[in-house]
């Protein structure tokens, strides 16, 4: 929404309404963004949004109770025999903790055998709610039963870390959204308790752009203090906001690619009705790792899934393991699949973190049509390789029930504060802000730790590294000192965000390396030389003359 | 501060068009000037006049009805039936004369959803809409009371497998939660302060053994032989045995004064027929006379036609006591309406301040903003059924809802579209970046025009003739009075003087004197071509309707 100017333009004859033509991109200056101690890391949070509330007990089968579970649910049980039984998730589990996968998550068998997922068990909160609106207006505003607070939990997160929203944005260090989610509407999850929301919801960046390239006026001066006037400055707010990023947000995706040796995936191959066949949220994640691909800065993503409300025929008469639930669990364990090779082939993997949320289990019983009713806990899952354990708590207990329902184990803000104050590093005093200072000490262990070290994964502690000469015409040395033994990552990037050399990864032992490479061939301008061990990155400006 | 006393005296222009476009889907020039001149007592008993029932929507392939009976082999595709109901509702909402009728029949739709992704029929969605427009102008209790059988409600949240040996709670939770008496604050394990889970567990008890019918041929015997309305029906062996139905004693909690309800009449251990539908009537009772079921009511209907925020001030001097009116009337849609629409609260005249004003404070659903267009600007449709419906609805218009953010009948939470019902922004939820920038097409359509494949008109306007009318404008050659006299009947608050200018020189004008305008108007009147004064117009057109000023109402 442009000002005046795009008046001045003719418009085709078409009969129905014509995208105007885009003015023309600004060119964008690109800077660093120097990781400095106040400002935030690169790291991204991913949030799917299991829409309905998904049945925890169909996903995950807690197999040392199997007759129980198939005596409670005997219209949707997995079978235990035959080629459409449970995938079992870990035969060294002890069996009372043993698991079995619904048969259509084999891709999620994979990533867990790769130790890229945790699965945290039974979790909700106290007195969890079972209506879909409160329910998932608890887990987005990020409290509990008793809290009414008119924001989201990312959305007062936004707030704190990027001061002066939304009137000092965009700007050279944060020129991108700070938060997207996809669809026609904007969730809780992103408001902010006064004024327009932290993140921006758009359908996909090429209509977007094309979109919000026309239309729209000058607002006016000023505004009475009246109801009028505060709609009037919402809307005011939200074209400014939108205008601002259009562009933007089509640069970054344009810049960004998917990786070509990855396919994301469009169907269920099994049966179920036509309405549930396509794959929702494949091409949702394909944008986001397009846009990371290409450059952007947003830190946070809300993607939705829907159709988990399986009141009715959440399976097929005559088979359990096929219909509605079932193509669901398909669709999210093939497409987070796709979407952490892809990101592992552009080196982008080590960001992210992924997680499901939904509004709440469902009920141990199932009902007379082949589906389940609202319930409570359920497990919830993360992805990505920057995960530390597989599998935290203990299977559901169906023979200790809550009115039929399962009871918790773990508070699901202690899987978020980890995410915020581990994984985002975020200061205490913006937790406090989001209102979690309560649930530091609780908080899970989830992720690697920041200097780098971890068994598990045997990442590196690194020091120092030094780039010379700088500038460079021909040749370029880069120097840097190891304090453990590990697994280190060393290549150049461009303006985009792509390798141009990639210069080492595998291990190296204790000390100082020097690796050199040449510059001929690159452009003039500048790069950035980036050396990766687990999360913790250290960069260097590199001028290439 | 707030106040229902009557407003008095002529509306004039700002409160007229204030109550229209609240009230119905938008006027013309003409009804402001007309409805202005007329009390705040007489225009509201105008909106509420009585009208003939419609006929059903026509199937543009048979060139006959198809809900009645249901659509048969040579009727079109269900796909394309659902679309000509859409366009056939939307038709009424266009024709409609200055009556409130139809804003009731939506506003019904929005409280007690459907939705095609699950009812995926278009007859029942037929029966559920006749089933609201017949009950705008009566009791809202009594309408519940028959959409809790209505096939289409049956359907979409699972009631009609609800059965006694296998209860399914959904069509029993959203109906305390969502539409009759509303959740409370959660005070303690399962208890939502109006209702517990076991009342819902008990209400679905209540509500077992109900069936859609997959005929259509079961009619509500209290609306015949008036009105011709499909329900569901009780599941019966030996048509008297209510054998899904649970026939046990049900027992709520003291939040419905532990109210115990039960069949009164048992056979061969089974509910009789009649015992289950009069369970189902005491239970409605039940819900319908704890005093919070008016209030809930209340502020839904005050959040569709007032204001979406509710102070603790307006809670207590309007929604109170409208729920009291609600309640003494028999859930009257009429009483709390008419009392609310003459009310000085209505019309921000019952106190002095203005910070509280609400005349301009909703953002338009895209039915407001699109249809509001259609019909201030006064287009022509189509008469003709297969260019009105499959064409011009069925290909473009109703997409143009779905892009801008309401998929009509189709809305995808079960407590209907978020603008309604998703607090705090309520209304604010129409708006997104994507959907504001959709927002804006609708003024293209009006200039460029819609055609078909084969490039005949489907719709068209023409904006030269419009302003030339007297009816619209009354002096079209002077640019200052034209655009304040269009600004005032399309917006609904009269531009500040400073605004106005800036669309007269910015906007249309373009940094021309507006002695421009009035020269080129001239120079048309006296028999020149209409290209010039047309292309300023249109310039104006975008600019007024892409204005956020435009987006409110």
């Amino acid at each position: 929404m442009k000002r005046r100017s795009f008046i001045k333009k003719s418009f085709g004859a078409a009969a129905v309404p014509v995208f105007l033509n885009g003015l023309p991109l600004r060119t964008f200056a690109n800077e660093f963004t120097k990781l400095t101690a106040g400002s935030p890391n690169d790291h991204v949070v991913v949030m799917i949004q299991l829409m309905g509330g998904n049945d925890g007990l169909n996903t995950l089968i807690p197999l040392a109770q199997y007759d129980q579970y198939a005596e409670n649910r005997p219209f949707v049980a997995i079978p235990e025999e035959g080629n459409r039984k449970y995938i079992l998730l870990n035969e060294i589990d002890p069996p009372e903790k043993q698991l079995g996968l619904h048969p259509d998550m084999s891709h999620f068998k994979q990533m867990y055998d790769e130790k890229l997922v945790t699965i945290v068990q039974n979790v909700a909160y106290e007195n969890p709610d079972m209506s879909h609106f409160r329910g998932r207006d608890i887990y987005f505003m990020g409290g509990g039963t008793n809290d009414y607070w008119h924001s989201g939990w990312m959305g007062r997160y936004l707030d704190g870390t990027y001061e002066g929203y939304p009137d000092e944005y965009p700007n050279d260090e944060m020129p991108d959204p700070l938060g997207l989610e996809f669809g026609y509407s904007m969730s809780l999850i992103y408001q902010r308790e006064e004024g327009i929301p932290a993140g921006m919801a758009i359908i996909d960046p090429e209509s977007f752009h094309q979109l919000i390239s026309g239309g729209g006026i000058d607002p006016p001066d000023w505004l009475p203090d009246s109801h009028f006037g505060d709609e009037m400055k919402y809307l005011m707010d939200l074209e400014l906001k939108a205008n601002q990023y259009g562009d933007r947000i089509k640069e970054v995706y344009d810049a960004g690619i998917n990786s070509p040796n990855v396919t994301y995936p469009e169907t269920y191959p099994g049966e179920v009705e036509e309405g549930y066949k396509k794959n929702d949220l494949a091409w949702q994640l394909q944008i986001i790792a397009r846009m990371l691909s290409g450059g952007s800065k947003t830190k946070t993503f809300l993607v939705k899934l829907n159709g988990f409300d399986s009141h009715a025929e959440q399976v097929l008469e005559n088979d359990t393991t096929q219909g509605v639930h079932a193509a669901l669990l398909y669709h999210l364990s093939s497409a987070i699949k796709a979407f952490y090779d892809d990101l592992k082939d552009q080196d982008l993997d080590t960001r992210v973190v992924t997680c499901t949320t939904s509004e709440f289990g469902r009920r141990v019983n199932d009902n007379a049509s082949f589906g389940t009713d609202h319930g409570t806990a359920a497990p919830q899952f993360l992805f990505g390789p920057m995960l530390k354990q597989q599998l935290i708590g203990n299977p559901p207990d169906l023979s200790n029930l809550d009115d039929g329902n399962l009871i918790y184990e773990f508070d699901y803000r202690q899987i978020y504060t980890s995410i915020l104050f581990d994984w985002m590093e975020t200061p205490l005093e913006i937790l406090d802000e989001v209102h979690w200072t309560d649930f530091v000490d609780s908080r899970l262990d989830l992720f690697h730790t920041p200097d780098g070290i971890d068994d598990g994964k045997g990442f590196a502690a690194v020091t120092e590294m030094s780039v010379y000469p700088n500038p460079a015409t021909t040749n370029t040395n880069l120097k840097f000192t190891l304090k453990k033994a590990g697994h280190i990552h060393l290549a150049i990037y461009d303006l985009n965000g792509r390798i141009v050399r990639q210069l080492f990864e595998g291990n190296k032992v204790v000390g100082e390396h020097l690796i050199s490479t040449s510059v001929q061939g690159l452009k003039k301008g500048y790069y950035l030389v980036r050396l990766r061990s687990g999360y913790k990155i250290t960069g260097k400006k590199l001028l290439v003359q | 501060m707030y106040s229902l006393t009557p407003l008095t005296g002529p509306l004039g222009k700002q409160n007229a068009g204030h109550l229209l476009r609240r009230a119905t889907y938008g006027p013309t020039q003409k009804d402001i000037k007309e409805i202005a001149l007329l009390t705040a007592e007489e225009a509201v008993n105008m909106l509420f006049e009585t009208q003939d029932e419609p006929d059903a929507p026509i199937d543009p392939l048979t060139g006959e009805n198809w809900v009645s009976p249901k659509p048969g082999e040579d009727n079109s595709d269900e796909e394309e039936l659902r679309k000509y109901f859409a366009a056939w509702h939307l038709e009424l909402m266009r024709k409609e004369p200055l009556n409130i009728r139809e804003k009731i029949t939506f506003f019904f739709h929005t409280h007690l959803p459907v939705a095609y992704s699950k009812v995926s029929l278009s007859t029942p969605v037929y029966y559920q809409n006749k089933l609201y427009r017949h009950f705008a102008f009566g009791s809202f209790k009594t309408m519940f009371r028959k959409l809790v059988i209505d096939n289409a409600m049956l359907w979409y949240l699972d009631n009609t497998f609800n059965y006694v040996d296998e209860p399914n709670e959904n069509f029993a939770r959203e109906m305390l939660e969502l539409y009759t008496i509303g959740k409370g604050p959660q005070i303690g394990q399962g208890d939502y302060t109006n209702y517990t889970e076991d009342d819902i567990k008990e209400a679905a008890r209540v509500l077992t053994g109900y069936i859609f019918d997959e005929e259509f041929t079961t009619y509500d015997q209290d609306l015949l032989p008036e009105t011709q309305i499909a329900t569901g029906y009780v599941y019966t062996y030996d048509e008297n045995l209510a054998v899904l139905h649970d026939p046990g004693v049900k027992t709520f909690s003291e939040k419905f004064q532990n109210q115990q309800i039960q069949p009164d009449e048992i056979i061969s251990g089974f509910a009789t027929k009649e015992a289950t539908l009069t369970e189902l009537d005491e239970m409605i009772d039940m819900i319908f006379s704890q005093e919070e079921t008016a209030k809930f009511l209340v502020r839904k209907i005050y959040r569709y036609f007032v204001y979406y925020k509710i102070s603790d001030e307006v809670e207590e001097e309007i929604i109170v006591p409208l729920a009291e009116t609600f309640r003494d009337n028999d859930y009257s849609m009429v009483a709390v309406l008419k009392q609310l629409l003459k009310s000085k609260h209505f019309y921000d005249a019952d106190n002095s301040e203005t910070t509280d004003d609400s005349i301009g404070a909703l953002i338009k659903s895209p039915l407001d903003l699109f249809m509001g267009a259609l019909k201030f600007f006064k287009l022509d449709f189509p008469s003709e059924p297969d260019k009105l419906y499959r064409e011009l609805y069925g290909n473009v218009l109703l997409s143009y809802f779905y892009i801008m953010g309401m998929p009509l009948y189709n809305p995808e939470d079960v407590a209907g579209y978020p603008a309604y019902f998703q607090g705090p922004g309520y209304n604010r939820n129409w708006m997104t970046p994507t959907n504001l920038a959709y927002r804006y097409y609708p003024v293209y359509a009006l200039i460029l025009g819609i055609k078909n494949d084969d490039g005949e008109a489907l719709l068209e306007f023409d904006i030269v003739g419009w302003l030339d009318h007297p009816d619209n404008i009354s002096d079209p050659s002077n640019t200052k009075e034209m655009v304040r006299e269009f600004t005032d009947g399309l917006f609904s608050k009269s531009l500040p003087e400073e605004r106005l200018d800036y669309f007269i020189d910015n906007i249309f004008m373009d940094g021309l004197p507006s002695s421009y305008w009035t020269t080129e108007w001239v120079k048309y009147k006296d028999g020149g071509v209409d290209t010039t004064v047309r292309a300023l117009l249109h310039r104006l057109m975008i600019g007024l309707m892409q204005s956020p000023e435009f987006q409110l109402f």
